[in-house]
């Protein structure tokens, strides 16, 4: 309903003009974060690298070049080549295909889940009835999930259903739900005591609507500023399943069975082997880590300005 | 006394707990595709031997009884076969044991010891050149991979300088080992007295060692640090201040009440420890639990798998149990 006879104060409150605003706000506060732009950066290269990796990667990631097994760097190949004589550089670029594919995946997975579950548990915590019930019952099963060292419990999932792709973003999102859950409860504790949650109730809505129409809306927040780091963690437990041989399967280009590809030539003095993909791991971490930071300050009014 | 009673309760609830993390463990094996039996039998067992397993883990019985028919064999000891070494779990684990906890132990107790009083220093010594490299340093230390470091460590220090042993195993192959008393090699040969094993596999430390502990201290640092920075801002710092209190007894009070956040931070290292162990001793071929549990993942040599998640979360809760009995002993608060 486009009504032309609002005054100018109310259009202005009303809201067309806020996006840009935001904006505004938003580049502000990037420019005076150092850090927060380097992050956006390397999370940017990386995308870019999960959808262009593979193509614009000198040598086919997956082929051994015959006749140059074990090459150090050098202008044919600026990471040199591994014992099997495949490219290094032309994997480690090609490598986040399959890393953000398996963290962005599973990382989507465990913030659905995990904000459902984390708006259940909130709204309905001290309800009478099956509401508690239900409320305790997620809390409690996040509890015993979270008494084992994550690393084993993901170690444990894949090695009892196999390896495999599919496998890894299934134990990796199972795993990261309670971190969602935790952050969405305690943000719906808050939002909960809010009037217009009271208005929406007198308004006739039922409790599920008012949980998931309008009080989750409000609670987001929290989760949303955790999804960065929680990819950067997903794709350190790929690398590091996949390094113990449980994770993606030999050849296909992924930094942590890079690594472990590399790994006896270290003893060897062949240290390009396996200093290249860790490099590139390490900085996309961070990368996440540092976006995430950067968020989470931006997303917090006291600490924006 | 009132410590006594609130160990004892503390010590009873560990008993659902223990209940709930084995009814997680039960589960895994339901989680093989196929036949359990015939997968945790192992590649090349007869007949009979699938029948044993089958009759052993009463998989032709309802749920609820597999159930009590699994934690009936645990109580025993009986974790089931390994098909790869061919010996009980039980007496596979009994030899690895000592191995990942020397490891653990070693690593954890490093990083205290340092962690604890850089955390302490940086925190009175603000905006300096420490306070700038130990920023640079978390940032590194949360985003590398444990397992990569290692790697490194090995190249720089074993194949260039030649300074330390190579990543194979606790001792030189030309040691002999020192008679077991705990299965720790360092403290065994310390109490035999055999100074050439000794010095070896204090060696053979090294490299692990300070892999995981240049990993996890930072969480300490971070922590201690917050934790004193916030108590020297405190009303009573402030009015110790206000009365001419000199530094050092400040500093005291400061520390006293900072220590129960460290604490905590010091279990969950421990609790990280035993995960980045998984990863250090594959890549130093250290030949305890983790690289038992990885082998057996490699393998597909579930028996094994399935009791070493099961002591894992046991270690977590007993981390977590001695975290809070310490809590009791050092914050009066928490007793009345």
């Amino acid at each position: 309903m486009s009504d032309p006879a609002l005054s100018p104060t109310v259009a202005a409150l009303a809201g067309p003009r806020t996006p840009p605003r935001a904006l505004r706000a938003f580049i502000g506060f990037a420019r005076k974060r150092p850090s927060f732009l380097i992050g956006l950066a390397i999370v940017v290269i990386t995308l870019f690298l999960a959808v262009f990796g593979p193509v614009v990667a000198p040598y086919p990631p997956e082929r051994a070049l015959p006749g140059v097994g074990l090459r150090p760097p050098s202008i044919e190949h600026w990471m040199g080549t591994d014992a099997a004589g495949m490219d290094i550089f032309s994997r480690v670029i090609a490598a986040p295909r399959i890393d953000l594919t398996i963290a962005l995946a599973s990382s989507l997975i465990a913030f659905v889940l995990g904000v459902v579950l984390g708006v259940v548990s909130g709204f309905f915590a001290g309800a009478p009835g099956l509401g508690r019930f239900l409320s305790e019952g997620i809390m409690r099963s996040a509890d015993i999930l979270q008494a084992f060292p994550i690393f084993i419990f993901a170690l444990a999932l894949v090695g009892f259903r196999g390896p495999g792709v599919e496998n890894v973003i299934a134990a990796l999102a199972f795993l990261n739900i309670p971190y969602f859950l935790r952050v969405t409860r305690g943000s719906v504790l808050q939002v909960r005591e809010r009037p217009f949650v009271e208005a929406a109730r007198c308004a006739g809505n039922s409790e599920l609507r008012v949980a998931f129409v309008h009080v989750m809306p409000n609670a987001l927040t929290p989760a949303l500023a955790n999804i960065s780091p929680g990819i950067g963690f997903a794709i350190l437990l790929t690398a590091a399943l996949s390094f113990v041989g449980a994770g993606v399967p030999k050849p296909t280009p992924e930094w942590g069975s890079m690594i472990s590809i590399g790994a006896p030539n270290m003893m060897t003095g062949q240290w390009w082997t396996a200093f290249f993909p860790g490099v590139a791991l390490g900085i996309t971490v961070l990368g996440y880590a540092l976006v995430g930071d950067g968020l989470r300050d931006y997303l917090d009014p006291v600490k924006r300005s | 006394m009132r410590f006594l009673k609130y160990a004892g309760r503390r010590l009873l609830f560990l008993i659902p707990q223990l209940f709930a993390v084995s009814i997680i463990v039960f589960f895994l094996v339901r989680l093989l595709p196929g036949d359990p039996a015939f997968l945790m039998a192992g590649q090349f067992a007869t007949k009979e031997r699938i029948e044993e397993v089958r009759s052993d883990l009463g998989l032709d019985r309802p749920l609820h009884e597999q159930y009590v028919i699994y934690v009936g064999n645990v109580l025993q000891g009986d974790f089931g076969r390994s098909w790869r070494t061919s010996q009980s779990v039980l007496q596979d684990v009994k030899q690895r044991l000592p191995a990942t906890l020397e490891l653990v132990l070693s690593a954890g107790l490093l990083a205290v010891a340092l962690g604890i009083p850089i955390g302490v220093y940086t925190a009175v010594k603000r905006r300096g050149v420490a306070d700038k490299l130990l920023f640079g340093y978390g940032m590194l230390a949360g985003s590398i991979p444990d397992f990569w470091l290692g790697l490194i460590l090995i190249f720089v220090f074993f194949s260039k300088l030649g300074i330390v042993p190579g990543p194979i195993g606790q001792l030189d192959p030309i040691v002999s080992t020192p008679p077991t008393v705990t299965g720790m090699i360092v403290v065994d040969a310390l109490i035999a007295g055999e100074w050439e094993a000794f010095r070896s596999a204090l060696q053979h430390l090294i490299l692990p060692v300070a892999t995981l502990t240049l990993v996890y201290m930072t969480l300490i640092i971070k922590n201690t640090r917050s934790a004193v920075e916030e108590m020297m801002e405190s009303d009573f710092v402030e009015h110790g201040r206000a009365l001419g209190l000199p530094r050092r007894t400040l500093l005291r009070y400061a520390l006293r009440n900072a220590m129960p956040p460290v604490i905590t931070v010091v279990g969950i290292v421990f609790w990280f420890l035993l995960g980045g162990a998984v990863l250090v001793e594959t890549v130093f071929a250290w030949g305890g639990l983790g690289q038992y549990a990885v082998e057996a993942v490699v393998n597909s040599d579930y028996a094994p798998l399935q009791a070493f998640v099961l002591l894992a979360a046991v270690f977590t809760l007993l981390v977590f149990l001695l975290v809070d009995l310490a809590y009791f002993l050092i914050d009066p608060r928490i007793r009345a």
